[in-house]
């Protein structure tokens, strides 16, 4: 085999995607989901996640997607019904209140669900993912953790968001083989640093202009109504703010967490990876991506969601620690597609970052 | 390269994953009759089965074709006419065909175009019809006292106007509700409530389950009947015409839409998605407003208020406040609407 028993030679991820091909893939997906009024959203759904899966090689061997559309089309329908029950309910004051604190006890068992789904779905060459994290451990991570460090102006998220990625990480593992995070805190304060820095500094540029405006006529709340010029000003300047300010922000900061993240994983001890992804062309990227989909009315989602992806396979490497044709896998464990759809339906993003 | 012997016989070169692997070995399928094997180069036989029991996994792109032995065994391959040789034609064929990079797929390009205009011109306002429709009345009565809750919890105070003030209100409020058609009427729960809005001024509001608001400044701003009588049959409108439940079902569908349609998109568009449609919903909320005006001053008129009441509210309305450019507001200039008005009651 081409990539045995050379260790320490990084060994590059690589998407072989084509735009076309991709593109065509996805309009069949919206035809076929639109005209089957949405049930065949979870097989396109299982179309997409293989496309990308199977198209991301690592030493020459791909990744893949296991659910099925009846899986996943199962999730989406009891979520649903879920959904709606519960706020019809919800609606009613007393039951309501109740039904949110059992809701927080329900996320986390819900959370590990769904990142069991995803991990024992998800297979490199012939050999499942699997995850064996515990609703405790979700709970202190995703609830718990965050919510504290509101305490302290959120000056210890880092702190919180390492943790949260130890738990995820330190709870995967491919076969029998684990994956192990561990960093220090310093990478998730430069991201949190850099993140901030950059809200400050678009801040100062887009809502500047207007705070002159809006301090000189304080206390004269007819001002806006005397002047409609004034309030357009103002609705522009909020808007350049959140999309060139806040929604960058993110985009710099998962930019650093994933390099971090990547560069203190290891797999089975001995594996290690590698990513360098910039900031900066992550933007860029992010920025021309939204103005061609927005200007092609979303014709070029596709070539924009193949571009990134390529972007991350070019930055991503392995840096193996000895043979990768040993990883073996364990019994499938059991698992349901509910807590698979309530991540998609709630949009949390907790996959692997890759 | 894959030959094929006769019409039972098959061979097609690719790799195999023993069950439950990392470790790949270059492999050929060979099919014969009824059986299925995955033979090495030494000439081994890695895995066996019923050629039934092979599970053949549809054709995606240029992706190799995978098919899974029953027991865990992995055969990989490119050559993908072999495999359909051997197997025929499946639904998937079909969506694969449709979704090659092929002049043809202008078409489904079209239709989708077509589809997701239709989808959003009419689709949505017979899904949340639909959805209103089946909405049981106890979840929108409890829609309501949870809104009264919660307003009462952040920006109401209570009303201060004195026994006369709320009982002329009130005897408003009757007359017109006596003058709505006994089946429309036993349909919702009606309710004037009154509060304190410091910032919505003069103001009502209407809630899905029948619960009208009063603000005290318009009570106090337009003791005169006639306006009062134009604004509350103005808010009956929205809720006979349902549009406060209709308008929540219509976001609610475009949220999942947008969420089960595009899928995992990339970062910033879904947020330029959800943005760009707050700005649509505001059309439909200015036709809502249009149709609870119309219904509104047809309703005062039945009652024996003059319908000239609402315009003199929209008059003081544009010279207090002036207006907003329209696409930007979710009502229509107050101009506009007492023209419209001054042309259905024909003055």
């Amino acid at each position: 085999m081409d990539y045995e028993n050379r260790p320490g030679r990084p060994v590059d991820f690589e998407f072989r995607g084509q735009t076309g091909e991709w593109f065509g893939i996805w309009m069949t997906n919206l035809l076929l989901s639109i005209v089957t009024i949405g049930i065949y959203s979870a097989w396109a759904k299982v179309r997409t996640k293989k496309y990308f899966y199977q198209n991301t090689y690592v030493a020459g061997r791909n990744f893949d997607y296991h659910a099925t559309g009846l899986q996943i089309l199962i999730g989406r329908i009891i979520v649903f019904v879920g959904i709606v029950v519960l706020s019809l309910v919800s609606a009613i004051p007393v039951v309501g209140l109740l039904i949110l604190i059992g809701l927080l006890l329900l996320v986390p068992w819900l959370l590990v669900r769904a990142l069991r789904f995803n991990a024992a779905m998800s297979s490199w060459a012939n050999v499942r993912f699997g995850f064996d994290g515990k609703p405790m451990g979700a709970f202190l991570t995703f609830l718990l953790y965050p919510f504290l460090t509101l305490f302290t102006l959120y000056a210890a998220f880092p702190f919180a968001d390492r943790a949260r990625r130890r738990y995820v990480m330190n709870n995967h593992r491919l076969g029998a083989a684990p994956f192990g995070f561990d960093a220090p805190i310093g990478g998730f304060y430069m991201a949190f640093l850099a993140a901030m820095g950059w809200v400050v500094l678009l801040a100062i540029l887009t809502l500047a202009p207007m705070v002159g405006t809006l301090l000189s006529n304080m206390g004269d709340p007819a001002a806006f109504e005397r002047d409609p010029q004034m309030a357009i000003r103002l609705m522009v300047g909020i808007y350049a703010f959140i999309f060139l300010g806040l929604l960058p922000a993110g985009v710099i900061y998962n930019a650093f967490i994933r390099n971090t993240v990547f560069n203190g994983t290891t797999l089975d001890g001995r594996h290690r990876f590698h990513s360098d992804v910039r900031p900066m062309a992550l933007i860029w990227i992010a920025v021309t991506n939204a103005l061609a989909v927005v200007l092609t009315l979303g014709l070029m989602l596709p070539w924009a969601q193949i571009r990134l992806a390529r972007y991350y396979a070019a930055h991503s490497r392995l840096i193996p620690g000895g043979s990768l044709d040993e990883f073996v896998g364990t019994l499938p464990a059991r698992t349901s597609a509910l807590g698979d759809a309530y991540a998609d339906i709630e949009g949390i993003d907790i996959g692997l970052p890759v | 390269m894959a030959a094929t012997y006769g019409q039972t016989v098959h061979r097609v070169r690719g790799r195999a994953f023993p069950a439950g692997q990392s470790r790949s070995h270059p492999a050929e399928l060979r099919l014969d009759g009824s059986a299925a094997a995955v033979v090495l180069d030494d000439g081994s036989t890695l895995a066996g089965c019923d050629r039934t029991a092979l599970k053949v996994e549809p054709r995606l792109g240029a992706t190799p074709r995978r098919l899974v032995l029953p027991d865990g065994t992995l055969f990989e391959t490119e050559d993908h006419d072999a495999v359909d040789a051997a197997f025929g034609r499946s639904g998937w064929s079909v969506v694969h065909a449709a979704e090659r990079f092929h002049p043809r797929l202008v078409l489904v390009v079209a239709a989708v175009v077509a589809a997701a205009w239709a989808l959003w011109r009419f689709g949505l306002d017979l899904i949340a019809a639909a959805a209103v429709a089946m909405t049981p009345a106890p979840a929108v009565d409890a829609i309501d006292i949870g809104t009264l809750q919660t307003i009462d919890l952040s920006i109401a105070e209570p009303s201060t106007l004195d026994a006369e003030a709320r009982a002329s209100s009130e005897a408003i409020f009757a007359r017109l509700l006596g003058s709505l058609d006994p089946e429309v009427r036993a349909a919702h729960d009606f309710r004037l409530e009154f509060r304190d809005l410091p910032g919505l001024g003069p103001n009502a509001v209407a809630l899905p389950g029948g619960t009208v608001i009063l603000t005290d400044e318009l009570v106090t701003l337009f003791p005169d009947p006639d306006v009062q009588a134009g604004v509350l049959a103005h808010e009956i409108g929205h809720i006979v015409e349902q549009h406060g439940l209709h308008q929540l079902y219509r976001s609610l569908g475009i949220a999942v839409l947008v969420a089960l349609l595009a899928g995992d998109t990339v970062p910033l568009i879904e947020d330029i998605v959800l943005e760009g449609n707050v700005l649509l919903s505001l059309t439909f909320s200015r036709r809502s407003e249009a149709e609870a005006d119309t219904f509104g001053v047809d309703l005062a008129q039945r009652a024996g208020y003059d319908p000239a009441g609402l315009i003199r509210f929209f008059d003081y309305i544009e010279d207090t406040f002036g207006d907003a450019p329209s696409w930007l507001s979710s009502h229509p200039a107050s101009g506009e609407r007492s023209e419209a008005i001054r042309r259905q009651i024909g003055q």
